[in-house]
């Protein structure tokens, strides 16, 4: 009993001596769970989001797998800015999200890159021994560059030589330092890191249709839904396509039905 | 607003220095008794806290996530109790330390139990000192070291863990976000500049913790050369 | 110097009645003490001996019956009443000593006194009885092992115990040290009236300080009583048992110290009033009023003849009591008796020997020893 009441002392005086730190930042901030691959994007568009809005924002970032599995056990976000579509229509399905925020923000665009050589499209012909891709069963982009290999033909062949990242990111990184030659990687990075590549022509692969959807237990879903009619809002889509996406309106059709 | 970084380096301090002060508490009674019995559950309970030695962290971590969350019995008796969601709050990655260390600590405190024995303890008893007495003037002083040890370990490792924070964590700045995710984010991002400094910070911050540990922990000179010849 | 006694009542009855099981050794002993002065506890390794005093201390939890100290229920199997080995008021002196090692000398002693609630004994007074003055400061790896056991003996006393218990605290030391350490439990007896519990497995130890002896083999008490009694009948158990290496015949005595020295080097002790037994000088001088000593059975000598002209020094009349053989070996028992008063004497001859002067029980001899003979532990 006696150690227990020390316990809890304890517990209090460092509970408090953080309250009291915190207080300053402690009103609470729109909390964006945003897929890593949109992050750097993301981080300079909200700039001008507070300068417009005045909304505090914090930024989750990590793998679309990850943050939705996260969502799913009660993980404290307001709105979750994915890197697919699959993952916010399943939360929807789940009953999760407020109804009729699922949108598409931008559409992901898969690029070819090496940093140690200049490269053309053909080059996809020719596999070599080591060839990275984001994980095809996890990575949105990872899918992307499957089908793109399967739509050349050349999946069996390149099988063998993967190299696999857990997401498009540590792909990027692999190839950026070299220690994988090429490989398929988003567009965006390589506009955000002024790299040059080529870019893979979009019927190659199923649109990468990347989706937000605003969490429906978020108690700041005003502000959540400002973010997406920010993000939705003209101006900010042609950032967003300047940042190295395509123009979602290219595909709306084919984006109804999945 | 404080810097992220700055705020992430409270977090994991505030982190691990609760978790290692949990640990030490139940990590001594643990110790304790896995070092005394004779039961056949001991290898049990061994297998059980060494267990995070083996598993991967996010397989741990998977699993508690599962369990902190709102729709599980834990989260909900937790929910309960204190009226706040467990997963994703400072308490679930807490937890989480507590139980991914566990072996850090109870480790050398069950090894220096073991190597104690009771002769020293049932001379107390014999002088007339009960259980208490015993543990704070006998116990305590001679196992010293291996508590400094527990304690550093405990701390070392709950300050490096990842892969569990990260999954039952979220990553919310202030909250979950420690030093170790905030060095991921930087990396993710290629914000390399920045994840030098953490990093940097983070190696040279565990240095002098180490240093100082061993410097505590270092033998007290005696005048050993004297010999005694009688 | 000047010590208060620590016990109040002029006996404090211990009754052990007690069994314990373990895997390979049963202890069983239904035993009462009278627990004057010291009590030795002998037997071989195996025997129980310092099993019975851990659970008389309270360190054996296991144990079925009872236990009282001075009418006091310590232990009792029966009505689940199980007094702590910590607040039992038992001392025990262990073969290893047991000093804390983080502590010094002194910090260990204060660790007794701190938790005794009585403190009738003085720190200092102690400190100089068991002449630990010069050790104070030192840490516990800087002891010697005699001085280790000083400081454990130190340490128990300073607990001010209803019973002090000690277990094998000599086997691990010299002989110096021994001698030193068993003078020393001598000087505390008597000075302090603190009842002991003695184990070990040297018999000479036992025969220099007890006043009573237990004998245990096999977790059975063999015997109980006067220290001289009991040595004296384990002679008859030597013959039969396969215990030869540790019990050495003997005829064990308490004599009256005549002269310190005759002026020949020559200490001589009365037996039976009037007759004499000389020994090699013990002291220069001691404050001893008689002398514990023995004479190993194969070390005395029977003539039929008076050996007046002998350079054997001892020689006594006595009458053959019993004869008993084994091999080629014969344990004579042999009473010297006068003014009423008798002494047994047991002695060791061969077989031939013993057919050679065809000796009888009942017939008188004269027993013969060399001053040399005549042995004794503390000296």
């Amino acid at each position: 009993m006696h150690l227990w009441s020390w316990l809890k002392t304890f517990f209090w005086c460092l509970n408090l001596s953080w309250c009291t730190f915190c207080h300053a930042t402690s009103e609470q901030p729109l909390r964006i769970a945003v897929a890593s691959n949109f992050t750097p994007a993301l981080k300079k568009l909200l700039v001008e989001f507070h300068q417009q809005t005045q909304i505090n924002t914090q930024i989750i970032s990590g793998a679309t797998g990850a943050l939705f599995l996260q969502l799913k056990h009660g993980a404290p976000f307001d709105i979750f800015i994915a890197a697919d579509s699959t993952r916010p229509a399943q939360l929807e399905q789940e009953n999760l999200i407020l109804a009729n925020s699922r949108k598409t923000y931008a559409l992901g665009q898969l690029a070819l890159l090496s940093m140690t050589a200049k490269v053309q499209l053909s080059d996809l012909n020719k596999p070599v021994n080591r060839f990275a891709i984001a994980n095809p069963d996890t990575a949105p982009y990872g899918k992307a560059a499957k089908q793109t290999l399967q739509h050349l033909g050349l999946w069996r062949q390149y099988k063998p030589t993967l190299i696999q990242g857990i997401n498009v990111n540590q792909t990027f990184a692999q190839i950026r330092s070299q220690a994988v030659n090429i490989g398929l990687v988003a567009n965006s990075q390589l506009v955000l890191n002024s790299l040059t590549g080529v870019i893979i022509p979009a019927h190659y692969h199923q649109p990468i249709a990347q989706q937000l959807v605003i969490v429906k237990h978020s108690n700041n879903i005003n502000n959540a839904k400002r973010l997406s009619d920010f993000l939705l809002s003209q101006t900010v889509q042609d950032k967003i396509i300047n940042y190295g996406y395509a123009n979602i309106k290219a595909q709306k059709g084919k984006l109804a039905d999945d | 607003m404080i810097n992220p970084d700055l705020l992430a380096l409270l977090t994991t301090l505030k982190m691990a220095v609760l978790t290692t002060v949990i640990l030490l508490f139940i990590g001594t009674p643990l110790a304790w008794i896995l070092a005394k019995t004779q039961s056949r559950f001991k290898v049990i309970i061994e297998a059980i806290i060494a267990l995070p030695l083996v598993l991967p962290p996010t397989v741990l971590g998977f699993y508690l996530l599962i369990a902190f969350s709102p729709q599980y019995l834990p989260g909900q008796i937790w929910q309960q109790v204190t009226g706040k969601q467990l997963a994703f709050s400072f308490s679930a990655i807490v937890i989480g330390s507590v139980l991914y260390s566990m072996p850090f600590v109870v480790q050398p405190l069950q090894k220096a139990f073991e190597q104690l024995g009771d002769p020293l303890l049932e001379a107390g008893a014999m002088l007339g000192a009960g259980p208490m007495d015993r543990f704070f003037h006998i116990v305590l002083p001679i196992t010293k070291a291996s508590y400094i040890t527990a304690a550093s370990l405990g701390f070392a490792h709950t300050v490096g863990e990842f892969g569990i924070i990260l999954m039952i964590g979220g990553n919310i700045p202030g909250e979950t976000r420690v030093l170790s995710i905030a060095l991921f984010d930087h990396v993710e991002a290629f914000d390399y500049a920045k994840a030098h400094v953490l990093a940097i910070s983070l190696l040279a911050g565990s240095l002098l913790l180490l240093a100082a540990i061993y410097l505590l922990n270092r033998p007290h000179k005696r005048s050993i050369n004297k010999v005694v010849n009688k | 110097m000047n010590l208060p006694s620590l016990i109040t009542h002029s006996s404090l009855p211990l009754c052990v009645n007690v069994q314990l099981n373990y895997e390979q050794f049963t202890l069983a002993i239904s035993q009462k003490f009278d627990l004057q002065g010291i009590t030795g506890v002998f037997g071989h390794s195996g025997s129980g001996k310092s099993t019975l005093l851990r659970v008389i201390a309270g360190l054996e939890k296991q144990v079925s019956g009872n236990i009282t100290l001075n009418n006091k229920v310590l232990a009792d199997s029966h009505t689940k009443q199980f007094i702590k080995a910590e607040q039992r008021h038992i001392g025990l002196v262990f073969q290893d000593a047991r000093l804390f090692p983080h502590l010094t000398v002194l910090a260990n002693l204060q660790f007794a006194v701190k938790r005794c609630q009585h403190a009738r004994l003085e720190l200092n007074e102690i400190i100089q009885l068991t002449e630990l003055d010069t050790l104070l400061d030192k840490h516990v790896d800087e002891l010697s092992g005699g001085q280790k056991q000083r400081v454990a003996l130190a340490r128990a006393i300073l607990t001010e115990p209803r019973l002090l218990l000690l277990d094998e605290p000599l086997s691990a030391l010299d002989r110096q040290a021994k001698t030193r350490l068993l003078k020393l439990m001598a000087t505390i007896q008597t000075e302090l009236q603190i009842p002991m519990l003695y184990v070990s497995h040297s018999l000479d130890e036992l025969q220099q300080v007890c006043d009573k002896l237990l004998v245990l083999a096999q977790g059975e008490v063999v015997g109980y009583g006067g220290i001289h009694e009991m040595i004296h009948q384990l002679n008859y158990l030597t013959t039969t048992s396969q215990t030869e290496e540790i019990i050495h015949q003997q005829t064990s005595l308490s004599l009256p110290i005549k002269h310190l020295d005759n002026g020949y080097g020559l200490t001589v002790l009365s037996l039976n009033d009037d007759e004499e037994i000389y020994l090699p000088v013990i002291a220069k001088q001691t404050t001893a009023q008689s002398l514990r000593c023995f004479i190993l059975a194969r070390d005395i000598s029977i003539s039929l003849m008076e050996p007046i002209h002998s350079s054997i020094v001892n020689h006594l009349l006595a009458k053959i009591t019993t004869i008993t053989t084994q091999k080629n070996m014969a344990l004579v028992t042999a009473l010297c008796t006068k003014h009423g008063e008798a002494q047994e004497f047991f002695v060791n001859i061969s077989a031939f020997s013993q057919q050679k002067l065809a000796l009888s029980v009942g017939q008188k001899i004269y027993l013969q020893f060399k001053a040399g003979a005549v042995r004794t532990y503390l000296y």
